[in-house]
């Protein structure tokens, strides 16, 4: 008896570093396999960029320099990077809920309008009208995410499909509300500008030496504002838990008394939110009146980044300012060396193809003849009975 | 006799853990070959190895006395070698005939022959006497019948050499007599059979030989008629194990849960549970045998609250809950162990602490206002862990990393460390092992002695004998008949699982069975 009491308490401590060894195992694993993507979607770009005529080397010097090369680089960065940081956190929380809410990309343009409409459309006291525009940018966001959410708890209609047609509904009314009851210009459709009060202000509005040539905003803060908001309500909350287990399992969420609908219901309404509020930072911020079309994609690069971190809130975070820098790099590109930008959605698009390709690794693990890490696992689990 | 096959020296080693130890295994051609021990004795990995699913570090195999290199599945089936995974793999959404023909079916130029396809499953389930409708849906047909496409699969493809992984684990009693039916005339017919499983009486009813495994290496192959359940028992777990529970005589006090009426619909939309009603008394196991499909499962949901009853009404505790939600009903102080511990009882990617406060997460100590009181839950879950046993490397693991024995004891604790007054046991022991059974019986009956009203519904017969005080029969989606577990025997109940009530019919029945 004293034998399996002592190799019981044996077992806790040991339960504890080999927890502790797990997860860094883990962590080891996870940047290895995004690693060696990123490797591979850069010998596939190089390629591409042979192709095109142009020295790899060289260009993947340019990118580097034009996202981190200079403080003005830097600030371009974080510039780029803030409207997805948003939209990757309203993935994330989507897909962890067990929703794939393509429909970020309305949402953010939905949050925009109606932030925008507040924020010229009034005057009040900034103390007032920058967190009501704000607010009513996020409500906007989950207004527009709350037909597809219904309609998939009512009928049933999967939410892939509604939110991508919702995201055309946002593009034409906004277009329609730009170039007709909101237009402010005979020459361009553009809204009028929002009022001094409901700005976010830009470093270099408060500095001219901080972030000269840039346009980064101190929307970025709100951006991890909600980093850290979701953090803690995923990790420190009953909602969060909720959110979590619906998202793992149905029938289990079901089964502990959980009511589905309502969890449902609140991710994407959130995330919508999130979205939403995304939207109008970025017109507070940046563009200071609503163009239409203005931010194209900031959704759609928002659903891969959020997939490209692993779909957890800290990884899609280092995800949106990995991919926001890489787009300041390759403005820079286009300036330098006259390489499209849009060679950078490319190599984006190989990393993330590289990384959601499980079946590849593995592939490459069976010419090894090693196991795939879960089984292992699992046996080892099985035997220590 | 020739051998089919001979496994020499088999090693696996898995990171951390030698799975197989120098495993010698041999199979006569024609026999039946039980391979038996506890979750995690090695028996699937040493199975895997032959199916060619994974390669072992030593070791050689010899299929009809030619050494063979088994590199991958396709060299195996190529040997004749077919595998039934003790989780089916089919396609619900295809019929029969194209799931057994799957990969390998009949062409005329590049179309699949539909005709030809039918023709050749209808020809072979009638060669070997495994009879099913090849153009039935899988996700339509019982788990017994997706059992028998499993094998047809592996026979369409020439198999001689069958390996069951734990084919009785999911089957009903009435299924399994038609399982081993079907061994029989498989074996009849010339193939080889290997079992595994981890129940006794099945070993003793239909191999001829067995073969015990314990922590990665071979114990010892017997000659079935030569041993006895007692040895074999004691070559699986190297200690003596108990049988049958020890319980002291029910002493049942108020009713808990009373049903009345109770009807349930199933998901084709049929009745399935028609005019039940019952009793459940503070202090007493009531048992609910009878053949699985015969409404257990709706019956189960319907009391549960994850199926709304289309009639009658259902009281727990003097409180009419029957359109009370699943949280409602589980805060008057209701509990229950799943049927299907991986899909409703378990998140299996959550951690197991995660696992074990899904009922209780949202009301005090667990949480306070909106926020989690993480410090508590973490306490209360070392604890679960200790009090209940579960062998884990911590509280914070994934659930997937622990053995179906633990994570049935993660089930248990949580349900049961609610202090409920009703529990509900749905299938508690499915696919467990000897030690694991144990114990979760011994947690049922300490429930009761508690004061727990406890409803325990088991497809193994054995099982509701042993552990109920009373036995409900049911049949067709109405209870047969109750009566006190002291008076029920085997016989009595199987003719009442079988909806024979009649003194009568039950004689024909004799004379005409068997």
């Amino acid at each position: 008896m004293s034998n399996t009491d002592k190799s019981s308490t044996q077992a806790s401590q040991s339960g504890v570093l080999a927890t502790l060894q797990r997860s860094l195992r883990g962590i080891l694993q996870g940047s290895v396999s995004i690693l060696l993507s990123i490797l591979a979607a850069m010998v596939v770009g190089s390629i591409i960029m042979a192709w095109h005529g142009q020295n790899p080397l060289e260009i993947y010097g340019l990118l580097f320099k034009g996202a981190f090369g200079s403080q003005r680089s830097i600030f371009i960065s974080i510039q780029r990077a803030t409207p997805l940081v948003f939209t990757a956190i309203a993935s994330t929380l989507a897909f962890r809920t067990g929703v794939f809410n393509v429909g970020v990309e309305g949402q953010f343009f939905i949050g925009a309008i109606c932030g925008t409409f507040v924020g010229y459309a009034f005057k009040l006291p900034l103390i007032i009208h920058l967190p009501l525009t704000l607010l009513v940018g996020f409500l906007g966001g989950a207004l527009w995410a709350y037909f597809p959410t219904i309609m998939r708890q009512r009928l049933g209609i999967s939410e892939i499909i509604t939110t991508i047609m919702t995201n055309y509904i946002a593009t034409f009314l906004i277009s329609y509300l730009t170039n007709y009851p909101m237009r402010d210009t005979l020459t361009t459709p553009e809204t009028p500008p929002v009022h001094e009060s409901a700005r976010l202000v830009q470093f270099v509005e408060l500095n001219e030496n901080l972030g000269k040539g840039s346009q980064a905003h101190v929307g970025i803060f709100i951006a991890l504002a909600v980093v850290a908001a979701m953090y803690f309500i995923f990790k420190y909350t009953k909602l969060g838990y909720e959110w979590r287990m619906v998202g793992i399992s149905f029938p289990f969420s079901e089964f502990g008394g959980m009511d589905l609908d309502r969890t449902f219901i609140s991710g994407m309404l959130v995330s919508g939110g999130i979205a939403g509020l995304g939207g109008i930072v970025e017109i507070l911020g940046v563009w200071r009146e609503y163009k239409n079309l203005f931010a194209i994609g900031f959704g759609f690069r928002g659903n891969l980044a959020a997939l490209l971190g692993g779909q957890t809130i800290l990884g899609s975070t280092v995800a949106a300012l990995f991919y926001g820098s890489m787009e300041a790099g390759a403005l820079g590109l286009e300036w330098a060396a006259g390489v499209p930008r849009q060679l950078i959605d490319v190599i984006v698009g190989l990393i993330i193809f590289f990384m959601a390709a499980p079946g590849m690794w593995a592939f490459v693990r069976r010419i090894r003849w090693a196991r795939p890490s879960e089984e292992v696992r699992r046996t080892t689990k099985e035997l220590e009975v | 006799m020739t051998t089919a096959v001979e496994m020499r020296g088999i090693r696996k080693v898995f990171p951390g853990v030698v799975a197989n130890d120098d495993v010698d295994l041999t199979v006569e051609e024609g026999e039946i070959h039980a391979l038996v021990g506890e979750n995690g004795a090695g028996k699937t990995t040493l199975m895997n190895v032959l199916y060619g699913l994974y390669h072992p570090e030593g070791g050689t195999i010899l299929v009809r006395g030619q050494p063979v290199q088994i590199r991958k599945n396709a060299d195996a089936i190529a040997l004749g070698i077919g595998m039934v995974h003790q989780s089916f793999k089919l396609v619900p959404s295809f019929t029969v005939a194209e799931n057994i023909t799957l990969g390998a079916e009949l062409r005329k130029s590049i179309f699949v022959d539909r005709k030809a396809i039918h023709e050749s499953v209808v020809d072979i389930s009638r060669r070997f006497g495994l009879e099913v409708d090849p153009d039935a849906r899988i996700r339509d047909l019982p788990v017994g019948v997706q059992q028998r496409v499993e094998i047809l699969k592996t026979l369409y493809r020439n198999a001689d050499i069958l390996i069951l992984d734990e084919p009785t684990a999911v089957l009903t009693p009435q299924e399994t007599r038609d399982l081993f039916g079907v061994i029989r005339s498989l074996v009849a017919g010339g193939k080889t059979v290997i079992f595994i499983t981890h129940k006794l009486r099945e070993v003793m009813e239909i191999s001829d030989r067995v073969t015990v495994m314990r922590d990665g290496r071979v114990v010892g192959t017997k000659k079935t008629e030569e041993t006895n359940p007692a040895e074999i028992a004691r070559m699986m777990v190297g200690r003596e194990v108990l049988l049958r529970v020890s319980k002291e005589k029910s002493d049942p006090g108020e009713t808990v849960l009373r049903i009345e009426n109770l009807k349930m619909r199933d998901d084709r939309n049929l009745m399935a549970v028609q005019g039940v009603s019952l009793e459940v008394r503070q202090g007493e196991i009531l048992g609910v045998a009878g053949v699985e499909g015969n409404g257990q499962r709706e019956l189960v949901e319907g009391i549960v609250g994850l199926r709304p009853a289309v009639g009658g009404k259902i009281h727990l505790k003097d409180q009419d809950i029957t359109s009370l939600n699943v949280r409602e009903r589980r805060e008057i102080g209701m509990s229950c162990v799943p049927e299907d511990r991986y899909v409703r009882g378990l998140a299996l990617p959550a951690t197991v602490e995660e696992n074990l406060i899904v009922c209780t997460y949202f009301k005090s100590p667990m949480s306070r206002g909106p926020l989690l009181d993480l410090q508590r839950i973490g306490e209360f879950a070392n604890e679960a862990v200790e009090t209940f046993d579960v062998r884990t490397t911590g509280k914070d693991v994934p659930a997937f990393t622990l053995s179906g024995g633990n994570l049935q004891k993660v089930v248990i604790a949580r349900e049961i460390s609610t202090h409920p007054d009703f529990l509900i046991a749905a299938q508690p022991t499915r696919g467990l092992d000897i030690g694991s059974i144990e114990f979760v019986h011994q947690r049922i009956v300490d429930a009761r002695d508690n004061g727990t009203a406890v409803l325990l519904v088991s497809a193994e017969l054995e099982e509701v004998m042993s552990l109920s005080d009373r036995i409900a029969v049911l049949y067709e989606g109405e209870i047969v008949g109750t009566l006190d577990a002291e008076n029920a025997t085997e016989e009595g109940l199987g003719l009442w699982m079988a909806g024979i009530t009649d003194e009568k019919e039950a004689r024909k029945e004799e004379v005409h069975g068997v």
